[in-house]
C-alpha cells in the first residue's frame, strides 16, 4: 500500500511538471505578450522591449519553464535595483498587473472558492442522493418521475443559464436573496450562508443531477441482487439489507464526488461570474484577459494538484469499499 | 407417521401487475418428510422457483401466496415479520443457483457464515462466529479453511463458492433446505461432488430437502420423490422410480425423452436414439383457457379429444410400483402409451 501511494505521488509530481509545461507553450503559442499591457500607451518599441526583458517575457517557452521550475524551489527575482521584485519559494509566478506573487493573490481568493465549493458539494450530495435513493426504492412514483426530469433538465442545461435565473427569479422579481458579493465566514456565518445560497443552488443543481442517475441506478441494481435476497434468507431484517444495499451505491458515489470537489476547489468560472464572487475562477479569468501569464499558470496548475489529490483519495478509498479492487 | 417437516396446502401465488393478476403457481400440494429429497422439475416458468421462495416467504413485489404453507411447525404464510426472520436461516435455508451473485462482493466468506450464526444467536460472540465458519468450511471440503475465511467471493471457483453458500446455508443446522438449481452453473464433474455433498451433509443432519431442478440428470442422483410441475400446476408426483419407469403424465414422458442419457444406447438395444423435443413453448399463463395447460403442446390430446381444453385434469391415482407409495398425474388418459408416441 504505501509503495502504491509512493509510486501515484512520484506520477503526480510528473504529471503536474508537464501541465506546467503545457499552459506555458500553450500560452506563448498564443503570441500575446504580456508586456504589451503593462507598458501603458503609447508605447515605443524601446519601453516595450526594457517591460518585456524586465517581466523576463522576452525568453523562450523552455527558457520560461525552467525558470519556473527553479523558482518552485528557490523563488525568483524579477528586475534589479529599486525594481528589483523578489518571489519567495515556492514561487508561482509573479503578477505584475496585481503587484503581487500568484502565491498570495490564490490564498487571497481561496476562501471564496472553498465556501462556494463546500456548501455546493454538501448540497449536491443530500439532494443527489436523497432523490436517487428515494426514487429507487418507489421506482416510477412521483418522485421518481420528478427527479428523473430535474436530472434530465440539470445534465442538459447550462451553467449560466440557471446561474441568471436564479439571479431574476430569487434576486430581483422575489427580492428573496441577495444577487451578489461575499461576506467572509469569520465576519458573520449567518450572512455567509445568506450570500452564497444562491451559487450554492446553481452548482448543485447542475452536479446533482449526475448523483441522481448513479444512486437510482446503483441501488435499483443492488436492492433486486440475488446477494440481498440470500441475506433475506439468512434471517436479515429489511433495515439490515437495507444498509447493506447502501454500500454497493458509495462506490461510484464517492468516485464521483471525488472528482466534483476537486472541480469545485479549482473555481467555477460562470457561477462566479453571475454571482459577482471573487474566487479563484475569477481570478483564472482575469489573468486570460489582462495576459497575465503567472496567473494563468498559477490557478491551473492548484486546480491540476487538487484534482490528482482528490483522484488519489478517492483510488486509495475504493478498495476499502470494494475489496474486489483490491490486489487486481 | 411423524409430523412433515414441510406442507404445502392448497398453495396458490398470484402475481399482479399493471391490474392483471396471472397465478404463476395453482392449487400445489406437497408432503416432504426429515431426511427425504423432493425434486421439483420443470421448464422455465413452471413455477418451481417461486414455489421455493414462496416457501421462505421471499416473493418478489406484486407475488402473493394464498394456501397453507408448514415448515417445522411453522405456519409461513401467517407468520409476521420477526418469527420469518427467525425461521429464515435456521428450520428453513436455501441454496441458490449463481454462487457470484449470492453472495456479498463487500463480504468475505468468513462473514457471510459469521452474519447466519449471529443473526440467529447474538449470544455468539463474532470471534466464536468465526470459528464455526472455520469449522463449517471444513466441513464442506473446502481446503485450508482458516484462510479461506477471510477471501472474497471473487477469489474463489465456481465450485469452491457453491460449497461456502452451502455451509453458509447450512451453519444453523436447518430442517429443510431448498436447493435451487445449486448444480446448474457448475460443470459437470464438480456437479457431481455439489451432489455427493448435499446428500452426504442431508444424511448426517437428517434434513428434508427440497431440489428445484430441470435437470433429469441432476434428480435421478439425488431425489427420492419428484414433482412435475407445467405452468405452476402439479403434473405429476411420485417416487422416482415411478416417474422414471412409468410416467404417467405425457408432459413427464417428453421430458424424459428430452433429457440424454449415457446408457441410452443399451435402452434401446444398441439402436442409436436421438434426443427429442417437446414441441411447442408453455402457454403465457395470462391467457390460459379452462382446459388443461399441457393440451396444446401434447401428442395425445387428439386420442381425448374435446375434454383436453375444456376441463382442466385434476391429480388422480395412478399405479405405483412403491410400497404405500403415492404416484399422482394430473391427466385425461388412464394410461400413457408407449414413448415414441408420446412424443410424435
Amino acid at each position: 500500500m504505501i509503495v502504491y501511494i509512493a509510486r501515484r505521488m512520484v506520477t503526480a509530481v510528473f504529471m503536474l511538471l508537464a501541465i506546467a509545461f503545457v499552459t506555458i507553450a500553450l500560452f506563448f503559442g498564443a503570441s500575446k505578450d504580456p508586456a504589451r499591457a503593462m507598458c501603458g500607451k503609447p508605447c515605443p518599441p524601446e519601453t516595450r522591449a526594457k517591460v518585456s526583458a524586465y517581466m523576463q517575457t522576452d525568453q523562450s517557452a523552455v527558457w520560461q519553464y525552467t525558470e519556473f521550475v527553479k523558482g518552485l524551489f528557490v523563488g525568483r527575482t524579477y528586475g534589479e535595483g529599486a525594481q528589483q521584485v523578489h518571489c519567495q519559494a515556492p514561487c508561482f509566478g509573479y503578477s505584475f498587473p496585481n503587484r503581487s506573487d500568484v502565491t498570495t493573490l490564490i490564498a487571497e481568493r481561496l476562501p471564496v472558492t472553498l465556501s462556494l465549493a463546500l456548501g455546493a458539494a454538501v448540497l449536491c450530495l443530500v439532494v443527489g442522493i436523497g432523490f436517487g435513493a428515494l426514487s429507487a426504492i418507489r421506482k416510477g412514483g412521483i418522485v421518481d418521475r420528478f427527479s428523473t426530469g430535474f436530472a434530465m433538465f440539470g445534465l442538459s442545461v447550462p451553467t449560466f443559464l440557471v446561474g441568471l435565473l436564479v439571479v431574476q427569479v430569487f434576486g430581483f422579481m422575489l427580492n428573496a436573496l441577495p444577487y451578489s458579493g461575499f461576506v467572509s465566514f469569520s465576519e458573520s456565518p449567518t450572512d455567509w450562508a445568506w450570500h452564497l445560497i444562491g451559487p450554492w443552488m446553481v452548482l448543485s443543481f447542475i452536479l446533482a443531477a449526475g448523483y441522481i442517475r448513479v444512486t437510482r441506478t446503483q441501488l435499483l441494481n443492488e436492492l433486486s441482487a440475488d446477494h440481498l435476497v440470500a441475506m433475506t434468507a439468512r434471517g436479515a431484517s429489511t433495515r439490515q439489507v437495507n444498509r447493506h444495499a447502501v454500500r454497493g451505491v458509495m462506490v461510484p458515489v464517492v468516485a464521483m464526488f471525488a472528482l466534483d470537489v476537486t472541480a469545485l476547489l479549482g473555481g467555477s468560472v460562470i457561477a462566479e461570474k453571475v454571482f459577482s464572487l471573487h474566487g479563484l475562477g475569477d481570478l483564472l479569468l482575469s489573468g486570460v484577459n489582462e495576459s497575465d501569464l503567472s496567473i494563468v499558470v498559477g490557478v491551473t496548475l492548484f486546480s491540476a494538484f487538487l484534482i490528482i489529490i482528490g483522484n488519489l483519495i478517492a483510488d486509495l478509498l475504493m478498495p476499502l469499499l470494494d475489496p474486489r479492487i483490491r490486489r487486481a | 407417521m411423524p409430523d412433515p417437516v414441510l406442507q404445502v396446502e392448497d398453495l396458490c401465488v398470484s402475481f399482479t401487475s399493471g391490474g392483471v393478476t396471472a397465478d404463476v403457481v395453482r392449487d400445489l400440494s406437497v408432503r416432504l418428510d426429515g431426511g427425504r429429497t423432493l425434486a421439483v422439475v420443470g421448464e422455465s416458468g413452471s413455477g418451481k422457483t417461486i414455489t421455493g421462495r414462496a416457501i421462505m416467504r421471499l416473493l418478489p413485489r406484486g407475488a402473493s401466496a394464498r394456501g397453507r404453507i408448514v415448515v417445522a411447525g411453522r405456519e409461513m404464510l401467517s407468520a409476521d415479520e420477526r418469527e420469518l426472520r427467525r425461521a429464515r436461516g435456521s428450520d428453513v435455508a436455501m441454496v441458490f443457483q449463481d454462487s457470484m451473485s449470492a453472495l456479498s462482493p463487500y463480504l468475505d466468506i468468513g462473514a457471510h457464515i459469521a452474519q447466519a450464526v449471529r443473526l440467529h444467536d447474538p449470544s455468539v460472540t463474532r470471534r466464536a462466529a468465526r470459528a464455526r465458519a472455520v469449522e463449517m468450511l471444513d466441513r464442506v471440503g473446502i481446503p485450508e479453511p482458516a484462510d479461506a475465511v477471510r477471501r472474497f467471493p471473487h477469489e474463489f471457483s465456481g465450485g469452491m463458492r457453491q460449497r461456502a453458500v452451502i455451509a453458509m446455508a447450512l451453519v444453523n443446522r436447518p430442517a429443510l433446505l431448498i436447493a435451487d438449481e445449486p448444480t446448474t452453473a457448475l460443470d459437470v464433474t464438480v456437479q457431481a461432488q455439489i451432489l455427493a455433498l448435499l446428500r452426504e451433509l442431508q444424511q448426517e443432519y437428517g434434513m428434508a430437502m427440497l431440489l428445484i431442478s430441470h435437470d433429469f440428470g441432476v434428480v435421478g442422483r439425488v431425489a427420492d420423490d419428484v414433482l412435475v410441475l407445467y405452468a405452476g400446476r402439479q403434473a405429476e408426483y411420485g417416487s422416482l422410480r415411478d416417474i422414471f419407469e412409468q410416467p404417467a403424465h405425457p408432459y413427464t414422458a417428453g421430458l424424459r425423452a428430452a433429457t440424454p442419457r449415457l446408457d441410452a444406447r443399451l435402452d434401446t438395444g444398441g439402436e442409436r436414439t436421438r434426443l427429442r423435443a417437446i414441441p411447442g413453448a408453455p402457454t403465457s399463463l395470462r391467457d390460459a383457457g379452462p382446459g388443461c395447460a399441457f393440451a396444446p403442446r401434447c401428442g395425445l390430446a387428439d386420442q381425448v379429444g374435446e375434454r383436453c381444453v375444456v376441463e382442466a385434469p385434476l391429480p388422480t391415482v395412478r399405479p405405483t410400483s412403491e410400497v404405500g407409495g403415492l404416484h399422482l398425474a394430473a391427466c385425461h388418459l388412464d394410461r400413457l402409451p408407449a414413448l415414441q408416441e408420446v412424443t410424435r
